[in-house]
């Protein structure tokens, strides 16, 4: 069986393209970099892929808001592809910069369960991180089990690093966030490390740096109704091995104790691939 | 064109924030303790187009506000809206840029403008201007708006426009206009005469900020009085006896002690008054620098290229080679620290892209030296307070790195009093690059052909950044040009990048370098040396904006772009990938074979320079160095007063709140450190990961836990003793930092950088001679050690004139020498970290410490609160660095054999520090006994810093193979890891320190935490 085909985007300050596009390698996809304006012009046609990827960075500078810009790119050019990828049933992943994007474009969280198809409505958005600052550190995450996700199946908690200054999740209201919720598209949220496994989500604030940037919710990631638009602002791609995680030289790095990619040093971060490449494999 | 105003402001109510204006309510805080009870922000834009309000106001939510979370107005002002603004603020004051200076949220605003009016066409004149407001609540009395305004921006390249109280009670809100750039006009090549007298000849340099001096004069005088050289202009249309202004200000620029080095390039007179040294040295950097490096390339195979292109290359194995390159950035970032700092980061990563046939740039490197941030003392006109330099280098450095995709892996923060005068900027990039690209050439090797078409890539060409590299010559006045300054593009360098490399690795790049010092006349004239000739046409440079004069154009530094050869048959492809990219990409030149530097506007001859003239016309500079040892009063330990209770306790805790001890980690972990998912060792490690880490080591083939190991030293302090010791503790200190992480010794290689202040004896300095005995000395031990170590310096640069004013007001910096090395790490999975792992965990002391207290940490701490009478006494030396490298050898082949997890190198503050900050890292306590480790005092062997030593933790059940594997070498036992969360060090049976961790952490933790909090 051929390996899923993984559209890995870049151009216009995307800067997460190498690793990203490696990490779906390294679970059985067959990754390419291509440049957003391929995919505008023509050369090339999203429906030729299994998988779309929409890594972070800073694409235009975060300039009037991180992910706007980019986000109007796909919105006003990519807009009949997106649909058509979506409608076909194919996974999207937005990592930091791309879950903005994705936010931006009206892709995450999407419309309602009822109608679930993209309209490109923006509903929520990622605002500043309430300490104003950018910063690189590592969360804990805790995943809600019955997510529709297919990207965050079997997954419980990991350690991630973010890397931003706009990751601060909102709605303007609760009922907002209820409606997600009961849908279980709150996939994510950041959750304290001292809680048990499994028992960390919560909807209080959680204080800094415990919760980042001040997320509603603690809301870290979202997935649309289908569960096959993903979306979160940490970086699993960046602990894809064990040696990428603080703790390696302290010889507590946690991940699996074997695989076929990295023998005992995969990391956390790398089954969130293998997810979405074994769903598609599943779904021939 | 229309002009039409959108104004933005984050929505109020339950858990939104605006984030904007608290930023600035916490910085008042921390920086001036002046409280404001609320600061509300305003994100302005002038639009200017063919578009009506009417066509804009109703897309105002596709892309200036988000709908989410913000509010917007159309030609309106918020503040003047009871709606939006009901309570009248205290004081209100917008920032707007100056006409000309980059605007990066105004370029990416009219980006999107044209994604929703695609009809739009890219028409010159139209653009987006941008600009903030603040609101002020709640001012206490006698902050005056004038004055916050003064803090919230810098008058060389910003308006300020201010409503004070009255203002604002009478609703008369500040309202600032369209920065429209003053109209340029094209002044046509002339002809400059110099057949004057020798003091018009220096008028005409100094007036002309061409940075010359009278010999260097002379002889561009000389060049046009030869027959020949007037018969061949003559041939080619061009003045024949004399320069044109567009000559006369290449050469400046390629002649100034930026590009060519002139004093690490000249003939010394070196006197020592103490040996009786009596001796000419023919190039510092020929003999000291060059010679011992090209000596080593000839033992070993993995120095590809050295010294000669944009970074020093290495083959780190057989697919891959690595690159380096550290640039410091000086002056801009005393003039502007945000601008002139990020245009020191983005300025050396084209280092990197423009190397070989193009390197992709993958970590970044930043060392800042700064006044204290406390200063409470006089600031020179005209000089930032060190705190706001710091704040603002530090931002252009984040923005810079971060927005490129580059993590910052390694750095250091240093604070000297003198540094006010000139704050240092060193800015480091490392690259990697394929050895052999798709077509089979080696990608280390320019392969440029004459007939080659030359493009200039990326930013256009502006009267930003005219004479930067010969302003940076000379030294800081009051009347340093703003056109020197400039705001980098991150984004548009970005794209420029994925388009180089893409282009790289499709075989169309002969030849590339980066647009940086000296403009197109540098990155254009010294391609052309590869061909011997090159014709440019200024003409076809795409600008700015119009009116630029055609020596403006060839010299002017405008950042972001890349100056690239291809092959006449590619030039369709190589366009048609920057269109993909939207890079800019013109075709302005040709290589030639003539043997000129030909430059043209449109049909005119301009400039007609032979290239060995441009290249090597330069005169070598005549210098007198003399060296006799500074007094300093003796630093007296035993003097000192102590506290019989707390003593050396109290002591340690003061010096961990040091500023250059004190963590740094509130403004590291603003820098991305971890894109590119290869870094296994960060800045800072340990269980909390606040623990201070001792190298960058990465892993950037993913999948493959081959790692690189980037480190550095710095210490400065010794340089009021002894330049020559100051330069031996950096390089050692940066081989120490890179050892704890387990790097192959055998494969290191070393970049200098030195930041000297002016070093050439003149009435304005009058101790020139001391100064350059400081550098001559400086180099000889790095030659010294270098050889010792087998230590190649690959790549380096040398910033000469680091001072500040003239007579008694003069600051000159302490002579500051960079060492950073990148070596080989076998394998990432096996590194260490400074933070002690766990409880019974064996602590030993690597090296010796001897008698070393002269111009310690501890010695200017207790001469700054006036407890010790001096600084002087024995500076740490470095007698025996062959007996060192082999002790280094031996602890990393330790920790590549996975032997050793810890390791900690011993450095400010010696064995004290040290082990301190082992204890922080890993929140737990540890019982040391410094008996043994050397024949000298308790303070000494408590504080001291003598070099070559590290401390190391082993488990116990690797102490008896450990201690084996290090048999040969100075190594004692010191104690262990214990539970009890206290750092206990004693001298036998005497107890020296005794302190909670907590209470370390607190000391270390908050001196430079300076962000105000999150609240």
């Amino acid at each position: 069986m051929s390996a899923p085909r993984v559209a890995v985007l870049f151009g216009f300050g995307i800067n997460c393209d190498h690793e990203t596009a490696a990490v779906f390698d390294m679970v059985g996809g067959r990754s390419e970099r291509i440049h957003v304006n391929h995919f505008v012009e023509g050369n090339r046609v999203l429906e030729d892929f299994d998988i779309l990827a929409v890594p972070g960075g800073f694409s235009f500078g975060d300039h009037l808001g991180s992910g706007r810009l980019m986000g109007n790119r796909m919105r006003f050019a990519l807009r009949e592809q997106l649909h058509a990828f979506v409608a076909a049933g194919k996974p999207i992943i937005g990592i930091c910069n791309g879950f903005q994007v994705l936010v931006k474009t009206g892709l995450l969280p999407g419309p309602s369960a009822s109608n679930p198809l993209p309209d490109f409505v923006q509903r929520a958005s990622l605002t500043l991180n309430d300490s104003g600052r950018y910063e690189d550190r590592w969360v804990t995450l805790e995943f809600d089990p019955n997510s529709p996700c297919i990207w965050t199946k079997g997954i419980q908690r990991i350690d991630c690093p973010v890397r931003h200054g706009e990751g601060k999740f909102v709605m303007p209201s609760t009922t907002d966030f209820d409606a997600l919720a009961a849908n279980h598209q709150l996939a994510v949220r950041y959750v304290d490390p001292a809680t048990e496994v499994g028992h960390g989500i919560t909807d209080e604030p959680l204080q800094f740096p415990l919760s980042p940037n001040g997320s509603m919710r603690n809301i870290a990631g979202v997935c649309d109704s289908t569960g096959l638009v993903f979306g979160l602002m940490p970086h699993p791609e960046a602990v894809y091995a064990k040696w990428l995680h603080p703790d390696h030289t302290r010889g507590s790095a946690p991940g699996p104790s074997s695989s076929e990619a990295l023998g005992e040093w995969e990391g956390e971060g790398l089954q969130m691939f293998r997810n979405a490449v074994e769903f598609v494999l599943s779904k021939r | 064109m229309a002009i039409t105003r959108v104004e933005v402001t984050p929505k109020q109510g339950d858990g939104m924030r605006d984030v904007r204006g608290d930023v600035v309510r916490r910085q008042l805080m921390a920086d001036h303790g002046i409280e404001v009870s609320d600061v509300r922000s305003i994100s302005g834009f002038l639009i200017k187009s063919s578009r009506l309000s009417s066509d804009i106001s109703p897309r105002v939510d596709d892309l200036f506000s988000d709908p989410i979370i913000e509010d917007a107005v159309t030609d309106e002002l918020l503040l003047s809206s009871p709606q939006y603004f009901p309570n009248t603020p205290d004081a209100a004051i917008t920032i707007g840029f100056k006409p000309g200076v980059t605007d990066n949220p105004g370029s990416a605003a009219y980006d999107g403008f044209r994604t929703l009016f695609p009809s739009e066409e890219p028409i010159s004149d139209a653009s987006i201007s941008t600009y903030q407001t603040y609101a002020f609540y709640g001012l206490p009395d006698g902050v005056s708006a004038e004055w916050l305004a003064s803090t919230l921006h810098n008058n060389l390249i910003q308006r300020a426009v201010i409503a004070d109280a009255t203002s604002c009670l009478e609703a008369n809100w500040p309202a600032i206009d369209y920065p429209e750039k003053p109209p340029q006009t094209f002044v046509p090549p002339q002809p400059v005469d110099l057949e004057i007298a020798d003091d018009d000849l220096l008028e005409l340099s100094e007036t002309g900020l061409l940075a010359l001096n009278l010999e260097e004069m002379q002889t561009i005088q000389g060049h046009y009085r030869d027959e020949a050289v007037r018969t061949s202009r003559a041939a080619v249309g061009i003045v024949e006896n004399a320069p044109t202004d567009v000559e006369l200000e290449c050469l400046a620029q390629t002649w100034s002690e930026h590009c060519k080095h002139k004093i690490f390039a000249s003939k010394i007179h070196h006197i020592d008054t103490e040996t009786g040294e009596d001796s000419y040295i023919d190039s510092i950097f020929k003999t000291h620098i060059m010679k011992p490096t090209h000596d080593m390339q000839k033992e070993v195979d993995w120095l590809l290229s050295v010294f000669h292109d944009n970074s020093g290359v290495i083959a780190w194995d057989d697919k891959w080679s690595v690159c380096m390159k550290a640039e410091t950035h000086n002056s801009p970032s005393a003039l502007d620290p945000y601008g002139g700092a990020m245009t020191g980061i983005v300025g050396v990563n084209r280092d990197i892209l423009g190397t070989g046939l193009g390197a992709r740039p993958i970590a970044n490197t930043d060392v800042f030296c700064f006044g204290p941030p406390d200063w409470e003392g006089d600031l020179p006109d005209n000089l930032f307070h060190p705190s706001r330099v710091l704040r603002g280098v530090h931002a252009g450095v984040r923005v810079g790195g971060n927005e490129s995709g580059i993590p910052t892996v390694n750095g250091a923060i240093v604070f000297d009093d003198r540094y006010i005068g000139k704050p240092l900027v060193y800015c480091g990039t490392v690259g990697i690059m394929p050895r052999h690209l798709p077509d089979g050439r080696e990608s280390h090797i320019k392969t440029p052909t004459a007939g080659d078409i030359v493009y200039m890539v990326g930013g256009r060409v502006g009267y930003d950044g005219i004479h930067g590299a010969t302003f940076s010559s000379l030294e800081l006045t009051e009347e340093s040009p703003s056109s020197a300054v400039q705001i980098g593009d991150p984004i548009t360098q970005k794209k420029m990048l994925d388009m180089v490399l893409e282009a790289r690795d499709a075989g169309l790049i002969t030849c590339i370098t980066d647009n940086g010092a000296g403009g197109l006349s540098s990155s254009i004239g010294e391609m052309a040396e590869y061909t011997n000739g090159c014709e440019i046409d200024l003409a076809k440079v795409p600008l700015k904006q119009p009116g630029l004069s055609a020596w403006e154009i060839l010299v002017s530094e405008s950042q972001e772009r890349m100056t690239i050869a291809v092959k006449a048959s590619d030039c369709d492809a190589f366009e048609s990938m920057a269109n993909l990219h939207e890079v800019e990409a013109t075709p302005v030149a040709t290589f030639t074979s003539s043997g000129m530097f030909h430059v043209k506007y449109n049909d005119d001859t301009v400039a007609y320079l032979p290239i060995e003239f441009l290249h090597d016309g330069v005169p070598q500079l005549q210098l007198e160095s003399e060296w006799s040892a500074p007094h300093h009063p003796l630093f007296v330990p035993d003097d000192v007063q102590m506290d019989s209770e707390t003593g050396h306790s109290s002591l340690l805790l003061r010096m961990l709140a040091r500023p250059n001890i004190a963590s740094k980690e509130s403004w590291v972990r603003q820098y991305d450190h971890e894109v590119i998912a290869q870094t296994a060792v960060k800045p800072f490690v340990g269980v909390e990961r606040d623990g201070p880490g001792d190298a960058g080591v990465i892993a950037p083939i993913h999948g493959d836990p081959h790692g690189l190991v980037i480190s550095c030293g710095i210490a400065p302090r010794y340089s009021d003793l002894d330049a020559g010791a100051m330069a031996a503790a950096s390089i050692d200190e940066a081989v120490r930092n890179a050892v704890c992480a387990g790097v192959d010794v055998d494969k290191i290689a070393g970049l200098d950088n030195f930041c000297w202040p002016d070093s050439i004896d003149s009435v304005k300095t009058p101790d020139g001679k001391f100064k350059l005995a400081q550098l001559v000395r400086a180099n000889r031990e790095l030659e010294r050690v270098c050889r010792a170590y087998r230590l190649p310096c690959v790549s380096g640069k040398d910033s000469m004139k680091n001072d500040y004013g003239s007579g008694e007001n003069k600051i000159s910096i302490p002579p500051t020498l960079l060492y950073s090395v990148f070596g080989d790490q076998p394998d990432v999975r096996f590194t260490a970290t400074s933070d002690f792992k766990k409880a019974g965990e064996r602590i030993y002391l690597v090296g010796e410490s001897k008698e070393e207290l002269g111009a310690s940490e501890l010695a200017f701490m207790l001469h700054e609160s006036d407890e010790a009478a001096g600084i002087g006494g024995q500076v740490p030396l470095l007698p025996n660095p062959e007996r060192n490298i082999s002790t280094y050898r031996a602890l990393s082949t330790a920790i590549q054999a996975g032997l050793i997890r810890t390791a900690h190198d011993c450095s400010e503050g010696g064995v004290a520090v040290a082990a301190a900050e082992m204890c922080i890292g890993g929140r737990i306590g540890a019982e040391l006994d410094i008996d043994g480790t050397g024949d000298s005092s308790i303070w000494s062997r408590l504080w001291g810093e003598s070099l070559g030593r590290f401390i190391i933790g082993v488990q116990p059940e690797h102490e008896a193979d450990f201690v084996e594997w290090m048999a040969g070498h100075p190594l004692t036992y010191l104690g262990k890891v214990t539970d009890a969360p206290q750092l206990t060090i004693s001298d036998g049976f005497d107890a020296l320190v005794v302190v909670d961790v907590p209470a370390m952490v607190d000391a270390w933790q908050n001196t430079l935490d300076m962000t105000g909090g999150v609240s």
